[in-house]
């Protein structure tokens, strides 16, 4: 297996070199025009917001490529120096580069670890690389059965449970109090980032429509129009809260905006006994902490978010192992596979080989003991001749498919290819 | 003559298949696995099945302790069987089934005790008085089956509401239903339980009292559990719809009237035969 994975990702590159090494249509489909010529080689040009990778593979002869050469056409694609890309890049090779795809598949590479997001822009990555006509037998064969693993990490592990970001937690805390949210409201007080991150979440709910209020009338429009919402005036904040079902609050306010007394007298009375539920992500905080009763109102602090995305990705890590393993298994499955589908034809060319050396070998014998042996005797010489062969190779043929289980069969295929005058 | 084997069925058959099918249900929140949550709906549906043959080659009398309550806990057992296929992934079983069991465990201890009826066949049963008896009966227990279901809710909208208070990692526990769906379904049952337990003692009072010599049996604790499970009706009623009272004490209330119909149900009955 001549394969490399050559790239590099959130540990060895600060983001702005990503930034710089990132291939947008344009340059990826001029990268999978060009490598696979340049590196006579199988090409797959892996691109997300954590990683620049390019994979590389033949099936015959030398390495495709190491880094420094990688380096030197990222830097001409790219117009970076070349010195300045290739201390950050990390280079793979064979059954790691196997093992580096199927752990990045599965999200086990990732900054969050389990993100499931990364399967798909592998999934992506391949089929481009396909379109375009630069993968071959290995990466067809290759990035099928890291999405298969990835899929299997999911299935058996809760490596990607859980909400692991302080904005997606929130959804952990509506589910408890609502069934459907096609018939509600969601109110956004403010126009901090937590509270657009937070949105961005719930929206993926459906929520029937968006309220946002703020005390700029400008600023309030702004996100009004960013979020697709509907502005209410800073002044009609608490019939905006009546009707709310959700609330997002980020307002930069020193003092509570909603005290538990105006919530009481100007809010709760107009609201039916509705449950409401208040993400109050400003600090100092928005809402009164005493409006809280986990009945008819839920108010949850940035502290109570952070404490479901610790416990979240603490979960996750614990999963890891688990999933660690189930990489390490797919990985020396694939690795066995491709083994033995590039090993079986020099298995059998070897076979054919000493096959046609015996019988010319004992024809010549029977010739020369023609009628001097009854018809069992020749069996037996027969025969003989046929173990002798087994015997001599037995031993070549469980040294290369050991040499091949470990990953380094292509020493061992080139001797016995000279040894025997085999052209592989 | 041949005994059927189905005749063999006995309470205990379906008591402990409900109580296997709660335990792997428990087991199921220690050890995760597909096989526990099968196992114990298998068991819980091998339970019913035995239960529903049971009350259909046994069929006990609804007036008495013993009929009444094995009735409600097969309608109980349904409830238990729909949630858990429903909502696979909600903590459903862990609810209903302590209650099936505890019903059936409960008439297993009032057997023997209040009325026993003669078995008439269904033509006696729908001739007569006895019609309005099985009327009367029927629309008790379905009522029951109301309370029964607002019940479990309103424990479970408690248990959720109450981690919810504390801020409890929803991650950390095991999910329940959301506030939102236990809140309507509290409503619904209520809302039926209201006009069939009303119809009922309508049915009991009026049509089936005269037949019968009362006496003091107006201050029966069966007829004074009825009254006042009934009463507690209106009050719930009122409270959800005409104040801002908070559903957390609603649900409250809703564990009393549970409370007043085990009451009504296991207390002796004072029109049947053998009565106290």
């Amino acid at each position: 297996m001549n394969l490399r994975a050559i790239g590099c990702n959130a540990a060895s590159a600060a983001v702005g070199l990503r930034e710089r090494l990132a291939f947008d249509p344009a340059k990826r489909a001029r990268a999978l025009a060009e490598v696979p010529g340049r590196f006579a080689a199988e090409a797959v040009v892996l691109d997300t917001c954590n990683r620049v990778e390019l994979y590389l593979a033949r099936a015959d002869g030398d390495a495709p490529a190491h880094a420094p050469a990688v380096a030197e056409f990222l830097a001409e694609v790219h117009g970076v120096p070349a010195a300045d890309v290739f201390p950050h890049l990390y280079e793979h090779a064979d059954a790691d580069a196997v093992r580096h795809v199927f752990r990045v598949a599965a999200g086990l590479d990732s900054v969050v670890v389990g993100e499931t997001q990364v399967g798909g822009q592998v999934k992506e990555a391949f089929e481009a690389a396909q379109t375009a006509g630069a993968t071959g037998p290995l990466l067809n064969a290759l990035f099928p059965a890291a999405l298969r693993t990835a899929k299997r990490v999911r299935a058996e592990t809760r490596v990607g449970d859980g909400h692991v970001s302080v904005s997606s937690a929130a959804v952990d805390f509506l589910r408890p109090v609502f069934d459907t949210f096609s018939d509600k409201t969601v109110l956004v007080i403010g126009a901090g980032e937590m509270g657009r991150l937070a949105l961005n979440h719930i929206r993926e709910l459906g929520p029937a429509r968006v309220l946002v209020a703020n005390r700029s009338p400008e600023r309030g429009a702004a996100a009004a129009a960013e979020y697709g919402g509907q502005l209410v005036p800073w002044d009609q904040l608490d019939d905006a809260l009546a009707r709310a079902d959700i609330v997002l609050s980020t307002t930069g306010a020193a003092e509570p905006v909603v005290s538990e007394r105006r919530f009481a007298e100007k809010v709760r009375p107009r609201r039916g006994g509705r449950a409401l539920v208040v993400f109050d992500l400003a600090v100092p905080r928005d809402f009164a902490p005493e409006l809280h009763d986990g009945d008819r109102v839920s108010v949850f602090n940035v502290d109570d978010l952070t404490r479901v995305a610790d416990r979240a990705a603490a979960e996750r890590r614990r999963h890891v192992p688990a999933a660690e393993a189930i990489v390490g298994a797919e990985v020396g499955r694939f690795v066995l596979d491709w083994n033995r589908r590039k090993d079986g034809p020099l298995i059998g060319q070897l076979t054919a080989e000493v096959d046609r050396v015996r019988e010319a070998v004992l024809g010549q014998l029977l010739g020369k003991l023609k009628g001097k042996l009854a018809a069992g005797e020749l069996e037996q010489v027969e025969g003989a001749f046929r173990l002798f062969q087994n015997k001599l190779l037995h031993g070549p043929i469980a040294a290369l498919q050991e040499a091949s289980r470990s990953g380094h069969g292509g020493t061992l295929r080139e001797a016995l290819m000279k040894l025997f005058g085999l052209k592989g | 003559m041949t005994v059927s084997p189905l005749q063999g069925i006995t309470t205990a058959c379906f008591g402990l298949s409900y109580l296997c099918a709660f335990l792997l249900e428990l087991a199921r929140y220690t050890r995760p696995g597909a096989v526990w949550r099968w196992a114990g709906v298998g068991f819980g549906a091998a339970g019913l099945a035995a239960h529903t043959l049971y009350l259909a080659l046994h069929p006990p009398a609804p007036a008495a302790a013993y009929g009444a309550l094995l009735l409600l806990a097969w309608v109980l057992a349904l409830v238990y069987l729909y949630g858990t296929v429903h909502y696979a992934d909600r903590a459903w079983a862990v609810f209903v089934l302590p209650v099936v069991i505890a019903l059936v465990g409960l008439s297993l201890a009032l057997a023997g005790t209040g009325a026993t009826d003669p078995d008439l066949g269904l033509p006696g049963w729908l001739s007569g008085d006895r019609f309005w008896g099985v009327v009367h009966g029927t629309l008790i227990l379905l009522a029951a089956g109301g309370v029964s279901v607002g019940f479990l809710t309103s424990v479970m909208y408690l248990v959720q509401a109450r981690r919810l208070r504390a801020k409890v990692n929803p991650g950390a526990v095991v999910p329940l239903l959301s506030l939102e769906r236990l809140e309507a379904w509290n409503r619904t049952a209520v809302n039926l339980a209201f006009p069939l337990l009303t119809a009922g003692l309508l049915v009991g009072t009026f049509l089936l009292r005269p037949a019968h010599d009362l006496g003091d049996n107006w201050l029966s604790l069966k007829v004074v559990s009825s009254a006042g499970l009934w009463l507690v009706f209106p009050v719930l009623t009122y409270l959800r719809y005409a104040t801002g009272v908070p559903p957390r004490r609603l649900a409250l209330l809703t564990v009393a009237a549970f409370a007043l119909t085990l009451v009504a149900l296991a207390a002796a009955h004072p029109f049947a035969g053998g009565g106290q």
